[in-house]
């Protein structure tokens, strides 16, 4: 009876799949003949296509997404970029180092990946090869710390998962087994990616450092400007103030996540108008017309997947896969370690939006069976997921990369592997300890 | 004065997205002043503007469809010319045609037959019946989009792109201008 369930499930949703289906009908078709199979009432997909999306923590995601595309357009993720730039100054491999550090500033207030690598790119490809860097490494370099924007929070692939997550309870066999799981919500997940997000710019800094010591790429001749860096900050002063509003909302309670990104809009719109009047009303329909068709899609894929979850679930399909896991081996480190390259492996061929999509329902409880918190699992799948966006053939930022610097994807993508490498490294330690992600959110009292 | 009325036709969904993500955000907005500075707190607001958030989602949801925006799988098709890939995925889209027509019946009948008056929403007090419509509704423009894409793409040859693409594509005109100055 499973396995045949298992069969029509998984078997239409890859067959749809390879057949060029979109996502979201692969998984709404598949989840379709298997309620007609199991003679379950399909009325249950009117009231999931209402219930899934009709929630107010998910409104984070088209305002995360409005604010962004606000900022860019208001000049916001420009001055920030400049400030990372003026800090560059005489280190070796400084200005690359920068753009990591610019990654880093504009993650805080763009909630995606592909947007930073543009944001980032456009100014600090051409700055690096003014100063003499490879083309190459110049845009591996910022497509691999690009991927830092969904880490940072507020991330978007992090309110997806936690949309996901909340409404999913831990299996009553694996609370009695392992004792209370702790509750996920969108702010500790925020709290949570911040050191892994910190971690993986610090591995970047490291081979960063590496490889710009074996190119001789050395700082600038005219050393530490003090009067530079107060000149870039005093311009930069309200975009500054950007990420700080967001971030210092949410952290102190004073906004939900939501809240903060509504707040950030119209800081943005204040500032685009009235302080660099560059934002245009033209900006701003434009900017509202991405979101829309942005949020569609991504929330039509939330339909879909939740009812194919709901089957899995209840045809108890994660936890047959777990028991099966746990009698390959009970060492949690290759258990992780299966995990991890399992999500390395999709991510490379799917979005990640709609891969944390699909995946939270069937990987999460197999998370919860084996002992794992879930706020722990959920930045490891969003870290993990992250290195797909600097990974062929479907890795946005090398495209996006490749486009500035008119270097070819398959070099970038070469120059890019170290980056990849020490990245899953980073990702290794953060899956085998635990307080890496832990231990901020419970200092926070969370 | 045809011609800019079927681009309105044309484009409908983004009119009504659009107008929608404005008001519920000015919603929520308004909301937190409210509550920040007055101390006092609109009941209705949340709910509404969570009521008005579906309905943007599923006309934001068609309006995907009409750009050719929802993600597939395509790196199986590298290979193929790009009008074998346009009939391929014209077949796929069958399957979601299917799909959808099957759910506009099932939200129908669940919304026109079996939702009543009596069931109302919380604090606003709007039978949830007239806010349900939008799933037959938006299913039903989603279809209709998904055999106009279709038609332009096979019968009129028109080249319709995913907007993330087409994105990328800007920017390397505009980058690689950028880059060549430069150097």
């Amino acid at each position: 009876m499973e396995s045949t369930i298992v069969l029509i499930l998984f078997g239409a949703f890859l067959v749809l799949l390879v057949l060029g289906a979109p996502i979201t009908v692969a998984l709404g078709v598949s989840a379709l003949i298997s309620f007609l199979y199991l003679g379950e009432n399909p009325i249950k997909f009117v009231q999931i296509a209402f219930t899934s999306v009709g929630s107010f923590p998910l409104m984070a995601l088209p305002a995360f997404i409005l604010a962004g595309a606000l900022m860019e357009a208001a000049g916001i993720s420009r001055r920030l970029v400049h400030v990372a730039e003026s800090f560059a100054g005489p280190f070796t491999g400084g200005i690359s180092a920068a753009t990591v550090f610019a990654c880093l500033f504009f993650g805080a207030i763009s909630g995606s990946g592909p947007a930073t690598t543009a944001a980032v790119g456009m100014l600090m490809i051409p700055a690096m090869i003014d100063r003499g860097y490879n083309k190459g490494i110049a845009s591996a370099i910022t497509a691999s710390s690009g991927s830092l924007g969904i880490i940072i929070p507020p991330s978007i692939p992090m309110v997806i998962f936690g949309i996901s997550a909340l409404g999913m309870q831990p299996p009553p066999e694996a609370v009695e087994k392992y004792g209370v799981f702790q509750s996920v919500s969108i702010p500790k997940l925020f709290i949570a990616g911040v050191l892994p997000g910190l971690l993986i710019a610090g591995s970047l800094l490291v081979m960063n450092y590496i490889i710009c010591r074996r190119h001789g790429y050395r700082g600038s001749a005219e050393g530490f400007s003090g009067r530079n860096i107060a000149c870039t900050l005093y311009k930069g002063f309200w975009a500054l103030l950007a990420p700080l509003v967001i971030l210092g909302g949410i952290y102190s309670g004073f906004f939900t996540p939501t809240e903060a990104a509504i707040v950030a809009i119209f800081y943005t719109l204040l500032i685009g108008f009235f302080v660099y009047r560059e934002l245009s009303f033209k900006d701003l329909a434009r900017s509202l017309e991405t979101t829309t068709w942005l949020t569609g899609r991504v929330l039509l894929i939330l339909f879909t997947a939740t009812v194919f979850g709901r089957l899995l679930v209840e045809n108890q399909i994660p936890a047959i896969i777990a028991e099966a896991m746990l009698s390959a081996t009970d060492n949690i480190y290759i258990i992780w370690a299966m995990l991890i390259f399992f999500l390395l492996f999709v991510g490379m061929f799917m979005e990640t939006l709609a891969t944390i999509l699909i995946l939270t329902p069937v990987l999460l409880p197999i998370a919860y069976n084996l002992g794992i918190d879930p706020v722990h699992f959920g930045v490891v799948m969003v870290c993990a997921l992250g290195i797909g966006f600097q990974t062929p053939p479907l890795g946005e930022n090398l495209f996006i990369a490749s486009g500035i610097s008119n270097i070819s994807i398959e070099e970038i993508s070469v120059r890019a592997l170290p980056f990849a490498l020490i990245n899953t490294i980073a990702i290794f330690l953060i899956a085998f300890f635990p307080d890496i992600v832990l231990w901020l959110p419970r200092a926070f009292g969370y | 004065m045809t011609v800019k009325f079927f681009h309105f036709i044309d484009n409908i969904e983004s009119f009504i997205c659009r107008s929608l993500l404005a008001i519920f955000v000015c919603l929520l907005f308004a909301q937190i002043l409210s509550r920040e500075i007055f101390g006092y707190s609109i009941a209705w607001s949340e709910e509404l503007s969570t009521y008005m958030f579906v309905w943007f989602v599923y006309f934001g949801a068609s309006y995907a469809a009409r750009l050719s925006a929802h993600n597939r799988v395509t790196f199986q098709f590298k290979k193929l010319s790009k009008k074998a890939v346009n009939y391929i995925e014209g077949i796929a889209d069958l399957f979601w045609i299917a799909f959808n027509v099957y759910f506009v019946y099932l939200s129908f009948n669940f919304v026109f037959f079996k939702m009543n008056l009596f069931w109302k929403s919380q604090t606003l007090g709007v039978p949830m019946k007239y806010i349900y419509v939008i799933l037959p509704l938006a299913f039903t423009l989603m279809t209709i989009r998904i055999i106009q894409v279709n038609y332009l793409k096979l019968v009129k040859g028109i080249d319709i792109r995913d907007p993330d693409k087409q994105d990328v594509q800007k920017m390397m005109e505009e980058g690689g201008g950028a880059s060549t100055q430069k150097s």
